[in-house]
């Protein structure tokens, strides 16, 4: 029996880019690239690769900007063969219970017509790295979900079922539970793949479809800044860390070293200390 | 209405008026309705009574009586006014019986911030064999421990463990609920915030009340750790947030601290609910232990990514009780996992000593180390950003320096751990 999965994507300025004027202490962000959240093209990936083998259709929703069809125009040259960018004014300024309310409702519209068996999210964004809007997702739709997840053991679509394996504190679990349900990717989960020409243009020339807020029955007041109970009081620059003592081996040999262990032995002789009394 | 073996209200087919067209079956969110033939059933055990059967249905065949306009699969209540929430909660997170460190941190955080608003903490304790740890939530500074004992709480199924603390908040009312942001806190607060329709900030590193506004302020760093956003919740209950682990000091548990244990009933459907099949520790495979629990991490950049170096980087990390780490680049050439991978990306850590080994210091890995409390980088390159922001900087080779470092800090790291026990 074929698939049907939806993944979850987001636009993200590509944080790699980003640096810190040393002057004002501030955030360059000009000719920052907006990228496909890297999470979110593993998951992407790990979802063509089941339908690959299973058979089935790769739907890709994104809540944004008219811009971040370049976000999905990336996931259909990955291999997925649907998209539909979710774009109204009223969805602007969501946080994360907002934002996983108009994907929620999106993927109702799409369940509607054709079933859903499983959503798969990156496991975070990299611009805010909550991890929130998965669950919320699953939460609203009464699916359960399986967060962290390195490996995807095993599909039976005509079993509705699914092993997963979780990386959680201090290991990783094999579970299994039911579909249709809701995965969040890490980053060792699949390995996106590079698009063939073909692929390529087919992603350029493909219709991409999008909803606004009636379209999927979004009441207003609950999207975007309206429907978003957090707030941001205000943003700042954490304290830059100062350097210390710099030890040149390259200069004065081993006199460097014998320097940096008589002072580092003196100034953390109490940390050292904690660290060994534990340990032992 | 018929109801189900629980009690739930569930939806029925009028199979006279049913003209078997399955947008039901399409739109049934746990899959309870198929087809038996040439007639739809709804199996009344794994229907939730959402009604979107009904809502859906062209002809209006399906017997339900919940008023459409609730189309949420759990039913919305009406939020109680915000001066009805009043207390501090607390998610104890156990495993196998026992409590999580987290659980602890946040208590005495709770108590600090109870005490500014004069109000009572509150420990929620789901788990299985748990109630050994209620009088310990007591000592560390609740007054009210909710306890639900139950054996699905044996592992974490974040349905159960959502509908649970749910439930507790309706129950108990806090102002503000503060959850670990260990990877179980950070699974279940948001189906919790979701759930309840709250605000949840992840990850904070800073909590404090305006006592004016009577407002959880929440600080958390974003855009990678690049800047710090301070954010609150004005109009919703609970203010809720994860808190990153280890970095507020547990409290010293208090015996003769009084508090009230309120044992409460929970039941919930165990069908279909997924199950672990297995668990492996991390530890087991290969040694590799959890680099964000280790007091020293011995970490290798891309300067430093050669495979005939690592047992010299282990003894290092050896001799200081430590592990090694590595940033991404070290990754991605394949020598190390990336359960071992910090930054960004990876893990973000906070050990008591950071040596980077040969590690450049880009954002994206200084943004995974801002909790290290000492920063030894060795290096090459004096210019390296790593040494702007190291506490020492040994630049040079090393190839040269490590084994002259291992060989100096032997004796005076023994003497230290004899002096000190």
């Amino acid at each position: 029996m074929p698939l049907h999965i939806i993944c979850c994507i987001k636009q993200v300025p590509d944080t790699a880019q980003v640096k810190i004027d040393p002057d004002t202490n501030t955030l360059v962000r000009t000719g920052v690239e907006s990228i496909c959240n890297p999470y979110d093209v593993v998951a992407v990936a790990a979802a063509v690769q089941l339908v690959g083998k299973h058979g089935g259709k790769v739907t890709v929703i994104s809540m944004g900007p008219s811009q971040a069809e370049a976000a999905l125009r990336e996931c259909l040259a990955q291999g997925a063969q649907e998209a539909v960018l979710l774009s109204d004014r009223s969805f602007a300024g969501a946080d994360t219970l907002a934002t996983s309310y108009v994907l929620s409702q999106a993927i109702r519209k799409i369940a509607a017509n054709e079933p859903v068996d499983l959503i798969i999210c990156g496991k975070q964004a990299i611009d805010g790295d909550t991890a929130q809007t998965g669950p919320g997702i699953a939460a609203r739709l009464g699916y359960d979900h399986f967060t962290y997840v390195s490996q995807i053991f095993e599909v039976k679509p005509d079993e509705k079922t699914i092993i997963v394996i979780r990386e959680v504190e201090g290991g990783r679990v094999t579970v299994t539970g039911y579909l249709p349900a809701l995965l969040t990717a890490e980053l060792d989960l699949a390995v996106p793949r590079y698009a063939s020409l073909p692929e390529f243009i087919r992603s350029l020339r493909q219709g991409i479809k999008t909803w606004q807020a009636a379209d999927i029955g979004v009441e207003p007041e609950r999207a975007g800044l309206k429907g978003s109970p957090t707030w941001v009081k205000e943003i700042f620059t954490p304290p830059v860390r100062k350097g210390g003592p710099v030890f040149d081996f390259s200069r004065d040999g081993e006199k460097a070293v014998d320097e940096f262990v008589d002072q580092f032995v003196v100034h953390e002789a109490g940390r050292i200390a904690a660290i060994l009394s534990v340990k032992a | 209405m018929p109801k189900n073996l629980k009690g739930r209200e569930v939806a029925e087919i009028m199979q006279d008026k049913c003209i078997a067209c399955q947008i039901c079956i399409g739109v049934c969110p746990v899959g309870a309705i198929s087809m038996e033939g040439n007639t739809v059933k709804i199996n009344p055990e794994a229907c939730i009574g959402c009604g979107k059967c009904r809502d859906v249905c062209p002809v209006s065949a399906v017997l339900f009586k919940r008023p459409s306009k609730k189309k949420l699969t759990f039913p919305q209540q009406k939020p109680a006014p915000l001066e009805d929430y009043k207390g501090v909660a607390v998610f104890i997170e156990t495993h196998n019986g026992a409590a999580a460190d987290v659980s602890w941190e946040l208590a005495g955080k709770a108590r600090e911030l109870a005490d500014k608003l004069g109000v009572r903490v509150s420990g929620y304790l789901a788990g299985a064999g748990v109630e050994p740890l209620a009088q310990q939530a007591i000592s560390y500074g609740c007054d009210d421990v909710y306890m639900i004992d139950n054996p699905a709480f044996g592992s974490y199924i974040p349905r159960v463990y959502s509908t649970a603390l749910v439930q507790l908040c309706r129950q108990s009312k806090p102002e503000i609920l503060l959850i670990g942001a260990s990877p179980l806190g950070r699974d279940l607060a948001p189906c919790v915030a979701t759930l309840l329709e709250t605000g949840l900030t992840a990850d904070c590193t800073g909590l404090d009340v305006d006592l004016q506004e009577r407002l959880l302020l929440m600080t958390r760093p974003t855009f990678g750790g690049n800047i710090m956003a301070t954010i609150f919740c004005k109009s919703h209950r609970p203010q809720m947030s994860t808190v990153r682990p280890r970095l507020f000091k547990a409290p010293r548990p208090d015996p003769t601290h009084k508090g009230e244990i309120h044992k409460i009933d929970f039941s919930y459907p165990q069908d279909r609910l997924p199950h672990i099949l297995e668990f492996t520790a991390t530890a087991l495979e290969a040694g590799a232990a959890d680099i964000t629990r280790s007091p020293v991490l011995v970490t290798i950049g891309k300067g430093a990514c050669r495979a005939e170096h690592v047992p010299m980087f282990q003894e290092l990390a050896d001799m200081l009780g430590g592990t090694i780490a590595c940033s991404r680049p070290v990754v991605e050439a394949g020598l190390m996992s990336y359960a071992r991978q910090v930054g960004q990306t990876g893990k973000t850590v906070t050990p008591k000593i950071y040596i980077g080994i040969g590690v450049s210091g880009s954002m994206q890995h200084m943004a995974g180390i801002q909790g290290a409390e000492t920063i030894v980088a060795i290096n090459s390159d004096p210019a390296a950003p790593i040494v702007q922001a190291a506490d020492y900087s040994l630049i040079g080779d090393y190839r040269e320096i490590v084994p002259a470092l291992i060989s100096r800090l032997k004796n005076k790291v023994a003497n230290l751990a004899g002096s000190k026990p």
